[in-house]
Order: C-alpha cells, then sequence, then structure tokens
C-alpha cells in the first residue's frame, strides 16, 4: 500500500510560542482509514491543518499524495485543496445558500457542467441520506444533518483524502455513531481518511489504526485490527470501558 | 447502493477552459446581480451617490460644450478690418476687396470707401455735426474680412498677419478680445471639469471600494470556507469585481437620468434667454458618444474601485 500522507520528523511551533507537534512520523496508506486522538491541545488539529496546508511545518517534512507541501507557493495552494475532502465540527457551511448549493460548491468551484453538478451534488446527498433537504437552508437542520452536508460537500469531488476534524464534536452520540459509519462507508470506496476526534468511545470499536498524540508527539499507536479484542490499550484510557 | 452510484456519477471532468469561463462568468454575472437585488435599498442607495458623482462632471460637460456651440456661433460675426491708406484710390480699393474674398480662409469682404465711412459715422455715432467742423475726411476707407466659418483662433492670425503685410493695408485690426475671454473662460471651465471629473471619480472609487469592504467584511466567514474547500483567488474575487461592475453601471445609468433631467429642466429658460438675443439656440444633452463614454466611465471606476478592495481585503483572510 503506498502511502497518500507521510510526516517525517514534523514539528510545528506557533511564532514565538511552544511546540505544538515535535519530530512527528507517521503514515496514512492510501485507502487507509485512521485516528487521530488525543486530549485538547495535544496537536491533533494542527496535525490536520498541515495536512491541508493551513500551516506549514516549522521542521521535518509533510508529503501528501506524493506531493512536497514545502514545494507548493501561493496559486498551487487552492488546486491542492480541491484534491481533499475536509469536515469540520462546525460543519463551516454557508448559511444564506441551500443545502444544494453548499454541496455543489467545490464542483462550482472546478468548473463542472451544471447537469454534472446537478448529478453529483444528488448522489452525495443521497449517499448521506439527505437527498429530500437539498432545497432546504442549512439553518432548518440538525446538527447531525449539518455535519452529514459537510461530508456530502467533502465527498463530491471525490476526494482520494478526507480529513476531518473532531467531526462528532457538535453531535448527540447517536448521530455521532451514524457519521463515523458514514467515513466508514466512503473508506470501502476507496477513499483515504484521517481523522481526529478525542471520542475514543465512538472509535474504540472500530477496526482502524489510532495515533495517539501527547503534548505534540506521538506517543502510542494501534495497528489496524479487525477485532476489538486485540486493542491494546492506550495511555490513560480505558477504552473498553466506554 | 448509493455509494456506488456516487462513485459512478464521479467519473465526468471539469468542463474546458472557455466553456468553464463562460459559464462561470454568466453564474456570478446573475449571482451577484441577484446579491444587490437582495438589498434593494443599499444598492440604490450606493447607486445614487455614484451618479451624483458622476453627474457633476458630466453636467459641467455638457455646460462647457454648450457654451462652445454659442461661441462658435458668434464666430460668424467675427471681422478682420483693413484699413486702407489714404493714397488707395476707390478703384483700387473694391478690386483689392474683391482679390482678398478669392483667398483661401475668407468667406466674404465688403468694401467701405472713405465717403461711405463718414456717412455711416454721421449717421450712427450721434456727433455728425462735429463733423462738419473738420476740413477733411479724417477716415479711412476700410476691407471688413469674414474668415471662413470654422476657422479656429490661429488661422485667423494667420490670415491677418498675411493681411497685415498687403502694401495698400495700413493697420489690420480684429476685434476679438471679447472672444478670447470667452475661449479663455471655457478653458478654466474645461480645466476644471476634468479636476473636478478626477476628484470625483476618485470618490465613486473610495466609494465602491468602500461599499465592497463592508461586504467582504460581512462575508468574510464564507470566503474562509471557499478558501478551505479550495477556491482559487480568482474565483473569490470574480463576484466581488462585478459588484463593482454593476455599482458602476447603475450609477452612471442615474448620472445620465439626472444630467437629462437638469438639461430638460434649463432648456426653456435657456431658449427664453437666447430669443432675447434674437439667436435659435437650443441647449443640447449629452450625445449618444459621450453618454456611451459616461456608461464606460462609471462601469470602469466600479470596477476599479472593486479590484482594489478585493486585492487589499482577500489576503488578509486566511481559513482557520
Amino acid at each position: 500500500m503506498t502511502d497518500i500522507i507521510h510526516f517525517n520528523q514534523v514539528g510545528y511551533r506557533y511564532p514565538g510560542g511552544k511546540d505544538v507537534l515535535s519530530d512527528v512520523t507517521f503514515s496514512l496508506g492510501r485507502g487507509e482509514m485512521a485516528f487521530v486522538t488525543g486530549s485538547s491541545g495535544a496537536g491533533k488539529t494542527t496535525l490536520l491543518r498541515l495536512v491541508g496546508l493551513l500551516c506549514k511545518p516549522t521542521r521535518g517534512q509533510v508529503m501528501v499524495d506524493d506531493v512536497n507541501l514545502a514545494s507548493l507557493k501561493g496559486g498551487d495552494i487552492a488546486p491542492f485543496r480541491q484534491r481533499i475532502g475536509m469536515v469540520f465540527q462546525n460543519f463551516n457551511l454557508l448559511y444564506d445558500r441551500t443545502v444544494f448549493d453548499n454541496v455543489a460548491l467545490p464542483l462550482v468551484i472546478r468548473g463542472f457542467a451544471y447537469s454534472d453538478v446537478q448529478r453529483r451534488v444528488r448522489a452525495a446527498l443521497d449517499a448521506v441520506g439527505l437527498l429530500n433537504r437539498e432545497k432546504s437552508s442549512p439553518l432548518t437542520l440538525s446538527g447531525g444533518e449539518q455535519q452529514r452536508v459537510g461530508i456530502a460537500r467533502a465527498i463530491v469531488s471525490k476526494p482520494a483524502l478526507i480529513l476531518a476534524d473532531e467531526p462528532t464534536g457538535n453531535l448527540d452520540p447517536e448521530m455521532s455513531k451514524e457519521v463515523m459509519k458514514l467515513f466508514e462507508r466512503f473508506n470501502q470506496v476507496g477513499v483515504s481518511v484521517l481523522i481526529a476526534t478525542h471520542a475514543l468511545h465512538l472509535i474504540v470499536h472500530m477496526p482502524h489504526r489510532i495515533i495517539h498524540l501527547d503534548g505534540g508527539k506521538i506517543t502510542a499507536r494501534r495497528p489496524r485490527t479487525p477485532a476489538m479484542n486485540d486493542l491494546p490499550p492506550f495511555p490513560g484510557e480505558d477504552l473498553r470501558g466506554r | 447502493m448509493a455509494a456506488d452510484q456516487a462513485e459512478s456519477n464521479l467519473q465526468v471532468q471539469p468542463l474546458p477552459l472557455m466553456k468553464r469561463l463562460t459559464q462561470e462568468h454568466t453564474r456570478v454575472f446573475f449571482f451577484s446581480l441577484g446579491k444587490l437585488g437582495r438589498n434593494p435599498v443599499g444598492t440604490l442607495l450606493t447607486a445614487l451617490v455614484i451618479g451624483v458623482a458622476l453627474a457633476l462632471p458630466a453636467g459641467m460637460h455638457v455646460l462647457t460644450q454648450n457654451l462652445s456651440k454659442i461661441s462658435y456661433s458668434w464666430q460668424d460675426s467675427l471681422q478682420l478690418s483693413l484699413f486702407l491708406k489714404d493714397s488707395v484710390s476707390s478703384e483700387r480699393g473694391a478690386a483689392l476687396a474683391r482679390e482678398i474674398r478669392d483667398r483661401p480662409g475668407v468667406q466674404a469682404t465688403r468694401y467701405v470707401s472713405r465717403e461711405q465711412s463718414l456717412a455711416e459715422f454721421r449717421s450712427q455715432s450721434g456727433f455728425g455735426e462735429a463733423l462738419d467742423v473738420l476740413q477733411d475726411n479724417p477716415l479711412p476707407a476700410v476691407i471688413a474680412v469674414t474668415p471662413e466659418r470654422g476657422r479656429n483662433k490661429l488661422q485667423v492670425e494667420v490670415l491677418l498677419g498675411e493681411l497685415t503685410r498687403l502694401p495698400e493695408v495700413d493697420l489690420a485690426k480684429l476685434d476679438q478680445k471679447w472672444l478670447e475671454r470667452l475661449y479663455a473662460i471655457l478653458g478654466i471651465i474645461d480645466r476644471a471639469v476634468f479636476i473636478v471629473g478626477l476628484l470625483l471619480g476618485i470618490a465613486v472609487v473610495v466609494t465602491v471600494g468602500n461599499t465592497i469592504r463592508l461586504d467582504i467584511e460581512a462575508r468574510r466567514e464564507e470566503i474562509s470556507v471557499m478558501k478551505l474547500i479550495g477556491a482559487p483567488d480568482s474565483f473569490i474575487r470574480r463576484p466581488f469585481l462585478y459588484t463593482g461592475f454593476w455599482y458602476g453601471l447603475a450609477g452612471s445609468v442615474f448620472a445620465l437620468v439626472l444630467v437629462l433631467a437638469g438639461t430638460l429642466a434649463l432648456s426653456g429658460p435657456s431658449e427664453t434667454l437666447a430669443s432675447l438675443y434674437d439667436s435659435t439656440f437650443t441647449l443640447s444633452g449629452l450625445s449618444f458618444g459621450s453618454s456611451l463614454l459616461l456608461l464606460l466611465t462609471g462601469i470602469v471606476l466600479g470596477w476599479i474601485g472593486a479590484w482594489i478592495t478585493v486585492w487589499r481585503h482577500l489576503a488578509h483572510i486566511q481559513p482557520q
């Protein structure tokens, strides 16, 4: 399996501040799904921001989809981001547009014909179970539905990689499970997925790799495993009891 | 399965560049218009401010055009007076007037002999009795030369110089001081129109720029989201540039209406005034070409205002 993400000795320090990430080295294979866990301030979001080119590492090298991100300059960043689907804790939807228009935006940006946009947006909305809400305003949707709109927007242009930063942070437990299942479904059709979350109880039953961060360093890794019984314990976390 | 359906639908490629640009510009053209339409009061007020700013120099331009028209018609009464030497006979004077009439740049000549000059002076000046005291006729023969219509000041001065050098001519005079003064005033007004136009053009750019800046601030989050999902700056910039275009267009249409209304309001009184001077002068509004130029100026200024603002502010908005 070739890697879609490769971090090599990556560090990030806020200007004039402390290290947020130190010597982080890990890879995410193509078609793999993995979680980045850790408490608040552990560096999960920063790690995802580095992948999405929302910030640049102060040390080390980040490769995404065979591109060394350090080589990308101003005009290259937008086309690069078009290759990634991003899902956020606060949904980041445009509330003056309909659900359809929100999901269509990545395709409109890339310049698809309107007939293709319609077809693909409906397919994406169907995939997240919101086809009947395409004309609604996101304001009329529940948190879970809004997050599903965000996911539909992330997958509509068929990215090779989906990044999700605390996608269940604003959702109730039932809806959180639904959202995680959606990510698994997209992973099953070959999309690589990297999710930052502190909701260990949601992912502990899922047979995917976990990268645990603490103080900006990887302190534990759980390999991809088919059964929960094989899970090794995480430092300071009683995963099985949740 | 829905995901499989999505999979099969995701094989489509983006449109070729030209088709994509056409589709995108058409979309943004109407999208930005719709956005303005959702805030009609604010849009109208901004367009009205731009309209007033554009109407002032446009109105002054109309004024100078009409004054030029008046001065042009007054040029018909412009005459050169050639005072002939006393030694020139009446026959030679009349012949000289005919020779001068055949010169290029001359529309008409009129020879006035010494006797005619005296008779005219006697009848028009009111000093007829005073002339009886004089033993000799002190007045010279005169050839009144009317330059060809449309000759400018320089051409008339060249003609004056040529006629001055004729051996029969004692003194040549062009009574154009009043016209020179009018031209000077028109020159000042022209310059004033340029300066006022320049200043108000800057005001239009600033007005549009400030409106767009507020729009950018209001849509900061939207811009941030767009950048997050990979929208290039050109994509984000486009709706704002079209907004500037619409403001400029609406403002210049307002300006056209204001100038037209002003022209209509002043045409009656100006014609009344002209009739008192036995003139058929009618006030003209903006020509088709000038109207087109005004529309174009408004659009370009609106676009420039939007472009400067977007260029300055867009780079500061980074996705979080």
